[in-house]
């Protein structure tokens, strides 16, 4: 929903200028279903500029997960033992957050402008802080974490352009994310500012096996615990009846 | 091949996970311990979340105390009534370790206090079973016949009413003592994610008194009460056991415990207490090394309860 009101912003802040310009986006799937041989995948976004001018186009591509709160804490030393000490909820950072442009964001807008939208790894703002502490160094260690954990990411050249028209991005999808409704955005910028924006939303589930095991584990979590015992004391037993055999 | 893990999400290598659950099974047959101490660091140290770490550790420290129980069983190496009276003390700290667990979370604090009881208590114990085996060790190669071990010195413990007869242990004590050490162990299993082997072996050895041949083997019965009830208790309250993470770990558990008991049948008693020793206190150093080691990132992430 978020998202959606953000585009929904840019595109008003954009529209005179995007009278003419027009943008068409899409996804090479819709759903993405994670099985249990699932390690991840790629997911292409593609698309075209109608009535383009030649040349100037800057196209950004943004995969952004659903949105997740979160506690960093920062250690400290106290009598020779590091523990946490000052800490910041972040409320509303996203849970997955790609970014694929055609040219480093620097090259495509002004540091205030990506600010102002939102776009781009350093400029990720949670919708709201609990903190004593000045917050930024706490949402860049996040952003670190993230980065290392392979849930955040960015390709300054992700974005190609197969034609002065037609551009295409590769967007991984880990086998770490979380469940749950993704938006796909994607912005045209031209002179530094959007002219357009297209959002599309991705769902990224469990099925099968898994989808059932999970439901099962929050519906019925007493017999999914009876039942991960039993199997444990069920093959404990069976092991030692088989070796018995052989010794 | 990889595998996808639905409580956990995310996709881990079967054989990786399958030698993980062998080597900790192989540790549990030999010395009769749980293992969980190993496993849940290792398992966090893989990359599965800590939470499903811990609860996943206590449904293989279940099937890989089975296996070895049984194999004790048919040694007649196992005091059942012990093991129930124990339990009992266990069962009580697990409930009172869940909540405890529940509130050091809620105060951010839970790897420190995880990480400082588990330097304290390995260390702690490491260094005593470390000098008790090496001093029998030394006695026996110096021709001394071992002695001290059951030596039927009155402590406090004699003048605790409520006085029963153990028969397999040859003790005539108060149910007291064991209980309160159930409990003990009970508390540290659900904060640690251990099955607490290596608490309760000792204590069974040096303030109960039981004769060692029957300590691997009760000791492992009480683990599979108390995990058993662990694990549900932790898939209750924080939907966090993996059952395929708990089966490819409880497949390779249940087949290294086996080794694990054919080798310690071989092995002297005091020769087994000095290697895990030894296994103890190198596990207690690496912990306290992430304690006082400036670590490589101030900041830590965790979702927001």
């Amino acid at each position: 929903m978020r998202a959606i009101a953000a585009i929904t912003a840019i595109l008003l802040a954009a529209a005179p200028a995007a009278a003419t310009e027009n943008l068409v986006a899409g996804l090479s799937q819709d759903t993405v279903e994670i099985t249990s041989n699932y390690t991840g995948t790629d997911i292409v976004v593609f698309g075209a500029i109608e009535q383009a001018e030649a040349g100037g186009n800057d196209v950004v591509v943004v995969l952004r997960g659903p949105d997740a709160d979160m506690i960093v804490r920062k250690k400290d030393s106290v009598a020779g033992i590091w523990i946490n000490r000052d800490q910041a909820r972040l409320y509303g950072m996203p849970s997955y957050y790609y970014i694929a442009s055609s040219k480093p964001l620097a090259k495509i807008a002004d540091h205030d402008a990506l600010q102002r939208y939102a776009i781009g790894l350093s400029n990720l703002a949670p919708e709201r802080i609990s903190s004593h502490h000045d917050p930024k160094p706490f949402i860049a260690a996040l952003v670190r974490h993230e980065q290392q954990a392979g849930l955040y990411g960015e390709s300054a050249t992700g974005v190609e352009f197969l034609s002065p028209t037609l551009f295409r991005a590769h967007v991984p999808v880990p086998a770490s994310v979380p469940r749950g409704q993704y938006n796909a955005e994607v912005y045209l910028f031209r002179g530094g500012t959007i002219m357009s924006a297209q959002s599309t939303p991705l769902f990224i589930d469990q099925t099968g096996l898994e989808r059932r095991l999970f439901e099962a584990a929050h519906s019925s979590p007493l017999l999914y615990g009876l039942s991960t015992v039993l199997m444990g004391i069920l093959m404990g037993w069976l092991s030692s009846v088989v070796f018995r055999r052989n010794a | 091949m990889e595998i996808y893990l639905p409580i956990a999400e995310m996709s881990v290598h079967w054989l990786v996970i399958l030698g993980m659950g062998g080597a900790i099974g192989f540790l549990s047959g030999l010395f009769g311990v749980g293992g969980g101490f190993l496993l849940t660091p290792l398992l966090i140290f893989y990359g599965i979340p800590s939470v499903v770490a811990v609860a996943t550790t206590s449904s293989h420290v279940t099937a890989s105390s089975i296996s070895g129980a049984i194999a004790q069983w048919r040694k007649r190496a196992l005091d059942i009534k012990m093991g129930l009276v124990m339990a009992a003390g266990g069962l009580a700290g697990t409930t009172f370790g869940v909540w405890l667990f529940a509130w050091m979370r809620r105060q951010g604090q839970m790897d420190l206090v995880v990480s400082a009881s588990y330097v304290i208590l390995l260390g702690t114990v490491g260094t005593l079973m470390l000098r008790e085996s090496l001093a029998t060790l030394r006695a026996a190669r110096s021709g001394r016949p071992a002695s001290g071990q059951r030596s039927s010195h009155h402590s406090w413990i004699h003048g605790l009413p409520l006085k029963t007869r153990f028969r397999e242990s040859r003790l005539y004590i108060s149910v007291i003592p064991p209980v309160v050490i159930g409990f003990i162990v009970g508390t540290l299993s659900a904060i640690m994610g251990i099955g607490g082997g290596f608490v309760i072996v000792p204590a069974m050895i040096y303030i109960l008194r039981m004769p060692t041949n029957v300590v691997m083997g009760t000791s492992l019965f009480q683990i599979i009460i108390v995990a058993a009830a662990t694990t549900v208790l932790q898939a209750t309250t924080n939907y966090s056991v993996d059952i395929v993470l708990a089966a490819l770990l409880i497949i390779g558990g249940v087949i290294g415990a086996q080794f694990g008991v054919q080798v310690g049948a071989r092995l002297r008693g005091e020769q087994l207490r000095l290697l895990l020793a030894l296994l103890v206190l190198a596990v207690g150093i690496r912990l306290l090394f992430g304690l006082v080691l400036p670590p490589d990132d101030l900041y830590t992430l965790a979702l927001s309860p």
